[in-house]
């Protein structure tokens, strides 16, 4: 079967893949790849609003639409071409497998979750100076110590996490 | 400025992540209940090519300036725990999140996007009262692992790439024992 169409690629052959876009990204680029960094660049937008003396936002962070974001713009244009291809595109609102089994069939409380969840990693992302793109895997890359601390930090934070969720199953 | 370079490379990112699956809430939430090993299958991969093409591109003279993480122990330790226990609970991060809603999931093109931005406001809000002190606790500065015991780059990358196939050649072996 022709791999462009294939759904489902070995993680082993995929991550090695991400490894060549994640050196070329910073030796050719100059850039770490980054999930968190869209946010925070975007996040002045409201923060110089907010609070307009702030420190961080006037020279800590730029604000506008900066390499992040348009990586991000990428990553979506790149899914939706991934899953088009291999006919796995569908709009839906809730996680396919095992969330309902735990969770139930609620939507808001999925939707809640999910808000929570993701605002917890941005701001974790902010804390730790990365994410798992820009800190555990283009910091790896560089073999940075940071990147080694963050992936146990990580670690330790979602397996009592998980195991508070999933304990009753 | 450059748009082609980061959409081309966000393009790649958001394909590899949906094909390995990693757009999925049970593949990452199972990585922490120890039953699906694909994300650090995916990262451990991206890591060790990526630092043996980085040493590669070095060495050939053609790899420029990119910045490094800085090392403040206690605090990234802190934001890996935060970031964990975010990542359990969502079964996303911010990089998947964009992948999951490019393969049209409400659940992260609304609420994931969403919380990421409040999340990004927040601790910009945050900065000024955690950040400086927490710097400056335990703060390596931006090294490598290289330069931080004195050793070759090359001696590093070798030992990373020894321990992540142990790692590989375990899981592998476990996982067949247990099918």
């Amino acid at each position: 079967m022709n791999p462009l169409r294939r759904p489902a690629w070995s993680p082993y052959v995929a991550g090695a893949l991400l490894g060549i876009v994640v050196a070329c990204s910073m030796a050719l680029g100059g850039h770490r790849l980054s999930g968190a960094g869209a946010w925070q660049h975007l996040s002045g937008y409201l923060g110089r609003v907010v609070t307009p003396d702030s420190l961080y936002w006037r020279g800590i962070v730029p604000t506008g639409i900066t390499w992040d974001v348009w990586v991000i713009v990428g990553g979506l244009l790149g899914a939706f071409a991934a899953s088009s291809l291999a006919g796995t595109f569908r709009i839906r609102t809730m996680p396919d497998r095992q969330w309902i089994d735990v969770f139930g069939p609620s939507r808001t409380k999925r939707f809640v979750l999910a808000f929570v969840g993701s605002m917890l990693t941005e701001i974790a992302g902010g804390i730790a100076g990365g994410c798992t793109a820009s800190l555990a895997v283009s910091g790896g890359a560089a073999l940075v110590p940071a990147a080694f601390l963050f992936m146990a930090g990580m670690f330790a934070g979602g397996i009592p996490t998980a195991w508070l969720i999933y304990r009753r199953r | 400025m450059d748009v082609l370079k980061p959409v081309l490379i966000g393009f790649c990112f958001g394909w590899l992540l949906q094909r390995a699956g990693l757009s999925r809430y049970d593949r990452i939430v199972n990585i922490f209940r120890l039953r699906d090993f694909a994300v650090m299958q995916f990262m451990l991969s991206a890591l060790v090519v990526g630092a043996l093409l980085l040493q590669v591109l070095a060495a050939l003279g053609l790899a420029g300036d990119y910045p490094l993480p800085v090392t403040y122990v206690w605090g990234v330790l802190l934001g890996g725990v935060v970031f964990g226990a975010g990542m359990a609970l969502s079964g996303f991060c911010p990089g998947t999140v964009a992948a999951g809603a490019g393969e049209g999931r409400i659940d992260y093109l609304i609420p994931g996007f969403l919380g990421l931005y409040a999340g990004a406001v927040l601790f910009g809000w945050l900065y000024p009262f955690v950040m400086p002190r927490l710097v400056a606790l335990g703060n390596w500065g931006p090294v490598t692992i290289a330069e931080a015991l004195g050793v070759r780059p090359w001696l590093v990358t070798a030992i990373a790439w020894e321990l992540v196939l142990i790692g590989f050649y375990w899981l592998e072996r476990g996982g067949r024992r247990r099918a």
